[in-house]
């Protein structure tokens, strides 16, 4: 054995080189307080190794992006684990080499000749910095994606080469970020950034050392690396270690949350930016300060007082070398330090308060869940990419374009008055519609005319209203009975999901009633059923709120199928089948719509 | 570096008598090695700069819908912006490339007014909101106003310039066309990006 050693160490040196390293004498002796720089290599050397496994599972295009993550978290052995270790010593990372910088100003230990020691340690922090500002996006849900493009997007701030910046960055002319983009960020990430960190990680140690020894010669007391300062250093590491894994598992160990976030995956469609999107903790202080200048000055918060202040600490080690200068340089690293906790805790109760933010994250949060469900029920993610179901989910969907194109005039609101309110409200309340209950209040006397059906529309002096206020009010106990059962005939030709049991339960009263529609109440005298009566005069109850009906009245009610003429203001939103770029729906967003409208997604 | 493009010389014991023979050699060894590397260096930035040679998405003038859809009242109406959109080596036909508000005016010769979505600020998607009087514009990530006319109304706003108008089109009566242009953001001025 002792040969072989021999014989490798005669052709290698390695075991001078190991005394030469473990030898080291520390001036002054070993200490806990000297253990940052030695954290800091720990801290990188988890990021490489947890990076290097998240590397082996990563697709970076946008259609594969954001589902090779959602992979690793959820079907990969450990896999949540790595990505939430990666995920927190990065900003533990970043914290340590805050530490350590304040330390070597605080300490005065930037002085000569320790200037590049100092340069190295900075260049460290801006690095780490670039590393969670290009690692943030490779996730690619709604979060990284909103708030990165908003980060890329300052460097159109700068003059002259802004633009230019930008789509070298984004890899292609934008606005939106393309294909490019996530190729050109994971190579930053790691091939540059990465990479980049080792090295000024390794000259730093060489410069440190270097400064080291010239100081251990005229220090009183010295102590060897190893293993006095090598044990405090372990330890330290593995402190970190422990939070960073505390942290991890702060939500569990299973589950949909495990781990890191994962949000929804990342929509390119500016219709659909994440308005909730805010950035990591550690820029939130330059988030606040920037709100703090008129947006003619952005370039100010963003671009010229950081690099001002950086051009400041650069300098330190120069300014430091008089007593003054050196508490100026003290004064002002605190000052920086207190501006940005500050800043950032208001930012963050700025944000607490507002009931905006706080709507636009509960959303994403409900999407970044909805999309997990709909790939349980898929069994897997289509070729196209998660967003395909969620853009094709009704419960998803289905809100966004009422609000978008209904609630001018229509409420969707249950009984306790929550849901979607019109801006002015004009128009039936559509929560449940052509349900048994809906239909029930409908063809209530006291009910008809108020604002929930025809209240504030042109019907409300119609025949019908006429109909049901007279007719249909002081009803005894037997047409009661006959009442309800023409609502649960009428109703169960919607062929309502959430109602199919009933339905299916009540089929001999729902015959009864369909009679009593037809022959004793007179309702065929307006409206066509099947076979009876004819159309013109009322909209069709053959297939009443069924999906198909539904579809031809928002495609166009005023066809004679429904309400004709005598249609309200409600507009045709896909008049032309034959030129569908005329339509203001896609027959696919109707679909959607009606769907929702009948409470038919899929639900675990 | 490794060896040079000539074959050296056989070692010489006392290289310092030839400092000529020294100097060439030394030169010829940095041109070789440096051109090895920059050029494979330099093809490799002119790849990583092609994005320069690209433009912006931005288009001539579409139809986006008809005027009856908008609100008589001049409430604004959120529209996507459909066309063909290519990235890198994929074309995607008729998929939403932007988004727009469209809004009646009530002026005769301009009768719809168009806003782009996007926050001249850093490019965030500014929204609707309807409020006790006429509604306005935010942009929910530094929370800049605007009013139903695009105009910023904060005494400081995060905004450099007011929301950005389009060109709109009516045609045959009722068809609204609207210029889709995507403009610089974090300018003081409106500059269409090329
Ligand atoms: S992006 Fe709109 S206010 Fe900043």
């Amino acid at each position: 054995m002792k040969a072989i050693l021999d014989w490798f160490d005669h052709r290698t040196g390695l075991s001078a080189a190991w005394r030469r390293w473990a030898d080291h004498r520390i001036p002054g002796g070993a200490c806990w307080c000297k253990v940052w720089p030695g954290a800091v290599a720990f801290a990188f050397l988890v990021q490489a190794i947890t990076g290097f496994f998240l590397w082996v599972h990563y697709s970076p295009s946008d259609q594969s992006a954001w589902e090779s993550v959602y992979f690793l978290q959820h079907h990969v052995a450990g896999g949540w684990l790595l990505r939430a270790v990666h995920h927190y010593s990065a900003q533990m990372l970043l914290v340590l080499v805050g530490i350590y910088v304040t330390q070597l100003i605080v300490t005065g230990a930037y002085r000569a000749p320790r200037e590049l020691v100092f340069w190295t340690a900075l260049l460290m922090g801006m690095l780490s910095l670039a590393l969670l500002l290009t690692g943030d996006l490779l996730a690619w849900d709604q979060n990284s994606y909103a708030g990165t493009h908003v980060r890329v997007g300052f460097l159109k701030l700068l003059p002259w080469v802004g633009d230019a910046l930008f789509k070298i960055a984004i890899g292609g002319p934008g606005p939106a970020f393309g294909h490019l983009a996530l190729p050109r960020f994971l190579a930053l990430h790691v091939g540059v950034f990465a990479v980049g960190f080792l090295v000024v990680l390794l000259l730093h140690g060489v410069l440190a050392r270097r400064a080291d020894a010239a100081e251990a010669e005229q220090a009183e007391h010295t102590a060897p690396f190893w293993p006095d300062q090598a044990v405090r250093v372990a330890v330290a590491a593995l402190l970190v270690l422990i939070i960073v894994v505390a942290l991890a598992l702060q939500h569990g160990v299973s589950g949909d949350h495990v781990g890191a976030a994962l949000g929804s995956p990342a929509d390119l469609d500016p219709a659909n930016r994440y308005a909730g999107a805010r950035p990591e903790w550690a820029f939130r202080g330059l988030y606040a300060f920037s709100e703090l200048f008129p947006g003619e000055w952005a370039i100010l918060p963003i671009f010229v007082i950081p690099g001002l202040i950086g051009c400041i600490v650069l300098a330190m080690p120069f300014v430091g070398r008089i007593r003054a200068g050196h508490y100026f340089n003290v004064a002002l690293t605190a000052v920086v330090l207190v501006g940005i906790v500050a800043l950032s805790l208001q930012s963050l109760a700025k944000d607490r308060n507002s009931a905006e933010h706080q709507a636009a994250v509960d959303e994403e949060r409900r999407q970044a869940d909805r999309v997990l469900h709909l790939i349980r029920a898929a069994d897997g993610i289509p070729a196209e990419g998660a967003l395909s179901l969620l853009r094709g989910d009704p419960s998803t969907q289905g809100p966004r374009l009422f609000r978008q194109y209904c609630a001018s005039c229509h409420d969707h609101t249950n009984g306790a008055g929550t849901g979607i309110k019109a801006e002015e409200s004009s128009a039936p309340n559509l929560h449940a519609y052509a349900s048994r209950e809906w239909l029930a209040g409908l063809l209530d006397g006291e009910q008809i005319n108020t604002p929930q059906y025809f209240g504030n529309t042109a019907l409300r002096n119609g025949t019908m209203a006429s109909f049901v206020e007279e007719s249909l009010s002081d009803l005894d106990d037997d047409e009661k009975e006959d009442l309800a059962k023409i609502v649960m005939a009428v109703s169960a030709e919607a062929r309502l999901k959430p109602q199919r049991k009933l339905d299916a339960g009540n089929a001999e009263q729902i015959r009864h009633g369909r009679a009593l529609l037809a022959d004793d109440y007179g309702c065929t005298s307006c409206h066509k059923f099947h076979d009876k009566g004819q159309l013109g005069d009322a909209p069709d109850l053959t297939g009443y709120g069924s999906r198909q009906w539904l579809i031809g009245v928002i495609a166009n009610p005023a066809q004679t199928r429904f309400y004709g003429e005598r249609n309200d203001r409600m507009p045709a939103y896909a008049e032309s089948p034959d030129d569908p770029a005329a339509n203001t729906l896609s027959a696919q967003d109707i679909g959607l719509l009606v769907d929702w409208l009948r409470g038919e997604w899929y639900e675990e | 570096m490794e060896a040079p493009c000539k074959t050296t010389s056989s070692p010489d014991k006392s290289s310092a008598a030839e400092p000529r023979r020294g100097f060439l050699a030394k030169a010829v060894a940095l041109a070789c090695g440096g051109v090895t590397l920059l050029a494979p260096a330099a093809v490799g930035v002119v790849a990583f700069l092609n994005p320069l040679r690209q433009k912006s998405l931005s288009g001539g003038f579409l139809k986006i819908t008809t005027l009856p859809v908008l609100p008589e009242d001049g409430a604004p109406r959120r529209f996507s912006v459909i066309a063909d959109r290519v990235d890198a080596w994929n074309r995607y036909a008729r998929q939403p490339i932007g988004s727009i508000f469209l809004r009646r005016t009530g002026e005769n010769d301009r009768p719809v007014e168009a806003l782009q979505v996007i926050c001249p600020h850093a490019g965030c998607t500014i929204e609707y909101q309807k409020t006790a009087q006429r509604g306005k514009f935010v942009c929910p990530c530094h929370v800049a106003n605007f009013d139903l006319s695009g105009k910023r109304t904060d005494k400081k706003s995060p905004s450099p310039r007011d929301m950005d108008t389009l060109e709109v089109e009516m045609r045959n009566n009722t068809e609204v066309w609207v210029k889709f242009e995507n403009f610089r953001t974090g300018a003081a001025k409106k500059i269409a990006e090329a």
